[in-house]
């Protein structure tokens, strides 16, 4: 090293940030393998309040999006700030609180689910204790993030970290609003929210939706540009278009919430004007699609040998499919079979598996080698992974598509009387079988994240044991001399 | 100013996606609270026949979103054909104006519930709800067995029913509150939302109606049978002429 | 002469020239963004920046 002032990067809390993201990882899938037996076979809920599927489904969810997505944008984003930066975080200290932090909370969230507190609301469930612990938590996170950026080496922010910071911004103001309730009192758990029925409805959905748009979306097209070019060894196709693709998708994503609530009770301009924007942002979210794609082409021969891009290929190409079908999924003609359906359950885990887990593993195997100085344990185990995820991903999304579209036509079938060809519980005696495939399919996917689980471990071990060797080498060198 | 500036400024980065982001929440969320169309005027000889929830029924709300009802049952009937066979005339603005939060949910893996009340007997909600495959056979709801045994805990009624107020629900503290009350629901309901007597009037209830079946004690079955037979049933659909609803949509 | 601002006051209008408003905004910032071969090639610049992070630092242990 050429200066010496220069302070190393701390990778030790990335390094605690990514275990943790394979931990709540696993057992999150595994929450979502059991409610997925739970739905098929009833007897699963064992009569046991706190496992019941009401109970667990926020456990669940939960866990995937906020223990392992949210470790995992932690990690990667503390990784690629520092690194285009070229600058050590701002705070060793600040950022440990967000690691403890955020630790805590998804710890409290799942407790408090199975013994029965909750918000409900979805993907909000946490009480009003573990809404204000996340809020510290975040604003830490915002303040070490920016005061990083501010403090780099490089004239140009790069724009896989305009993209955190948006993420960070966005789920601040939606954490916020859409958590403003009122606890019955200070030492009861219980608290009504500030807002009712209509408004309710879309500050929820206006939050459910940019927690996709900004936590699962925007936060990984971060990930993306930088984990994509790095590891093709080709910089991002077009950087003029990153800049386009920027702008345009924090725009309109903020107006699509409503889509959740057509046909609903919600004024008719509300949702249309959802819909309208949802179709536009087809094009932001291909263009950001393309310019992943583009900057693997060229690299195609290490489709391959790598198995890191195919990774990445896979989760570009099942980021460019979701974003397709959700527009499709908002047009109201088509909404008004969908919604309710398990079609919804089916677009969101093409999204979450093939989008999220998939642009994270990738990134994980790219980075956990140089987090801990080795190789990986096993690239074959790394294949191993790709194929039982790519193949969970496909059974998901296979049944649950029959189940919903399935379902939503035998519901509004008429018979020749004009009477209802169908009573509801024979649309769920027709659902048993898709659900079992599901279950099948989502328990591949966990098997993989497993196996990754234990590469990863092995790596770490490996590591270690490489330390020592070296140490020891450097040691006997030096009693030679 | 060159694109560079933002590039290279964090804090205007900040600003201006800032800016980009509020656009989409603003436009759509805050006039929800102005327009006066967005909620449907619903009387009956000039008064409010949607009320807030008894203290009996609000606990057994409380507990439908402790136990997670709404990850499978929604609560809002789109204006559809089969729809309306199936559960009815559609979910109104109006039915869900004093619900903290709101339980329309997003999935329908059991039917809607929007308007589940008096469809069914107590007896048959209580069986269901301890062994739903007694009743019908082919259901995957879990069994919520302990519903009757847990007796019911509402020491802090008066607490929810404040905080409640707080958000905006009417129920009374003041005699003028209890007045207002009277003008705008009727007496019977009035008498309902007095928060002083918020305890009396969830063991009368509960007593005189006795929805678990049990007489020895009050239980969170009676609590929530309680709250799934007033779903849906605050709207008199007969006392409105065809299409008054729709001049709100 | 400033009868033409009333369209402005008026809440029916506010759909179009909302659209225009976002539109010119949107097609100027494509437009900044491609034309200008200078800026174009500065931006083009930053596309290396990954890249040129690998001869960084050791870590800390």
């Amino acid at each position: 090293m050429s200066e010496t002032n220069v302070q190393p990067y701390n990778y030790g809390i990335i390094r605690l940030f990514t275990i943790m993201a394979i931990v709540w990882g696993v057992l999150g899938m595994f929450a979502g393998v059991y409610i997925a037996l739970e739905l098929t076979w009833p007897i699963f809920n064992l009569d046991t309040p706190a496992i019941t599927f009401g109970r667990l489904r926020p456990v669940h969810t939960t866990l995937v999006i906020f223990g392992f997505g949210g470790s995992a944008l932690f990690a990667t984003s503390y990784y690629v700030v520092q690194r285009t930066c070229q600058v050590r975080l701002s705070s060793d200290v600040m950022a440990n609180i967000t690691f403890w932090g955020w630790q805590t909370s998804i710890a409290l969230a799942v407790i408090s689910y199975m013994a029965g507190f909750t918000q409900a609301r979805e993907y909000a469930e946490m009480v009003w204790p573990i809404d204000i612990l996340i809020a510290v938590t975040w604003v830490t996170y915002f303040i070490v993030f920016v005061h990083t950026l501010a403090r780099r080496t490089q004239p140009h922010i790069y724009v896989a970290n305009w993209f955190f910071v948006a993420f960070i911004l966005a789920t601040a103001i939606l954490h916020i609003f859409n958590n403003m309730e009122v606890p019955i009192s200070l030492f009861s758990l219980k608290s009504y929210s500030l807002h009712a029925g209509v408004q309710d409805a879309m500050t929820q959905w206006w939050y459910g939706h940019n927690a996709v748009g900004f936590f699962l979306t925007a936060a990984f097209l971060g990930m993306m540009y930088y984990f994509v070019p790095k590891q093709a060894g080709r910089p991002v196709y077009s950087y003029r278009l990153s800049i386009i693709h920027f702008w345009a998708l924090v725009f309109l994503y903020m107006w699509v919430g409503a889509h959740h609530l057509h046909w609903t009770a919600l004024p008719d301009w509300t949702s249309t004007l959802a819909a309208t924007f949802s179709i536009l942002l087809l094009l932001p979210s291909w263009g950001g699609m393309i310019n992943g794609i583009m900057t693997l082409s060229g690299a195609w021969d290490k489709l391959r040998s790598d198995p890191v891009i195919r990774f990445l290929i896979v989760a570009l190409s099942f980021y460019g499919m979701s974003t397709f079908e959700g527009p499709l999924m908002s047009l109201k003609s088509v909404n008004a079979l969908s919604h309710y359906t398990d079609w919804t359950i089916g677009h969101v885990h093409s999204g979450a598996l093939g989008w999220v887990a998939m642009v994270t593993f990738g990134s994980f195997y790219h980075l956990i080698p140089r987090l801990w100085e080795t190789k990986m344990y096993s690239d074959r185990l790394i294949f191993l992974h790709f194929w039982l995820a790519t193949i969970g991903i496909v059974l998901y999304i296979s049944a649950m598509w029959v189940a919903g579209v399935g379902q939503g036509l035998m519901l509004r079938a008429f018979d020749e009387y004009g009477n209802l060809a169908y009573t509801f519980i024979e649309t769920v005696e027709f659902l048993k079988n898709p659900y079992a495939i599901r279950a099948l399919g989502g328990a591949f996917f966990l098997i993989g994240i497993v196996i990754m689980a234990y590469n990863v471990f092995m790596t770490i071990r490996q590591s270690r044991i490489e330390r020592v060797a070296l140490e020891a080498k450097i040691a006997a060198k030096l009693a030679k001399a | 100013m060159k694109h560079e500036k933002i590039e290279t400024h964090a804090g205007l980065l900040i600003v201006l996606t800032l800016i980009v982001i509020s656009v989409g929440g603003l436009v759509e969320i805050l006039p929800l609270y102005f327009i006066d169309e967005t909620i449907e005027e619903v009387k009956v000889s000039g008064k409010e026949t949607v009320r807030p929830y008894t203290p009996l029924e609000l606990l057994g709300r409380d507990l439908y979103q402790r136990e997670g009802c709404y990850t499978c049952h929604s609560q809002m009937i789109r204006p559809f054909r089969d729809e309306k066979l199936r559960y009815g005339h559609y979910s109104l603005a109006a039915e869900s104006k004093y619900d903290h939060p709101f339980q329309w949910g997003s999935k329908r893996t059991g039917p809607d519930l929007a308007r589940v009340g008096k469809k069914y007997s107590n007896e048959w909600h209580v069986q269901h709800l301890i062994a739903p495959r007694s009743v019908v056979k082919e259901s995957i709801m879990p069994n919520y067995g302990w519903l009757i045994e847990t007796p019911l805990e509402f020491k802090d009624i008066s607490d929810r029913l404040r905080a409640l107020k707080l958000v905006g629900v009417p129920y009374s503290e003041t005699e003028a509150e209890y007045e207002a009350n009277v003008e705008r629901f009727g007496e019977e309901v009035a008498k309902q939302l007095e928060i002083i007597n918020a305890e009396d009037n969830l063991i009368e209830q509960a007593v005189t109606n006795n929805y678990d079946g049990i007489t020895a004690e009050i239980t969170e079955m009676e609590a929530m049978v309680a709250y799934l037979q007033v779903l849906g049933t605050m709207v008199d659909f007969k006392q409105f002429d065809d299409g008054y609803f729709a001049t709100f949509r | 002469m400033f009868e033409w601002l009333n369209w402005f006051t008026d809440m029916q209008n506010t759909k179009p020239l909302a659209l225009v408003l976002f539109f010119t905004c949107f097609v100027g910032i494509i437009a900044y963004v491609y034309l200008g071969k200078k800026r174009s090639k500065r931006f083009e610049e930053y596309r290396f920046i990954p890249l040129e992070d690998e001869a960084d630092r050791n870590q800390e242990n």
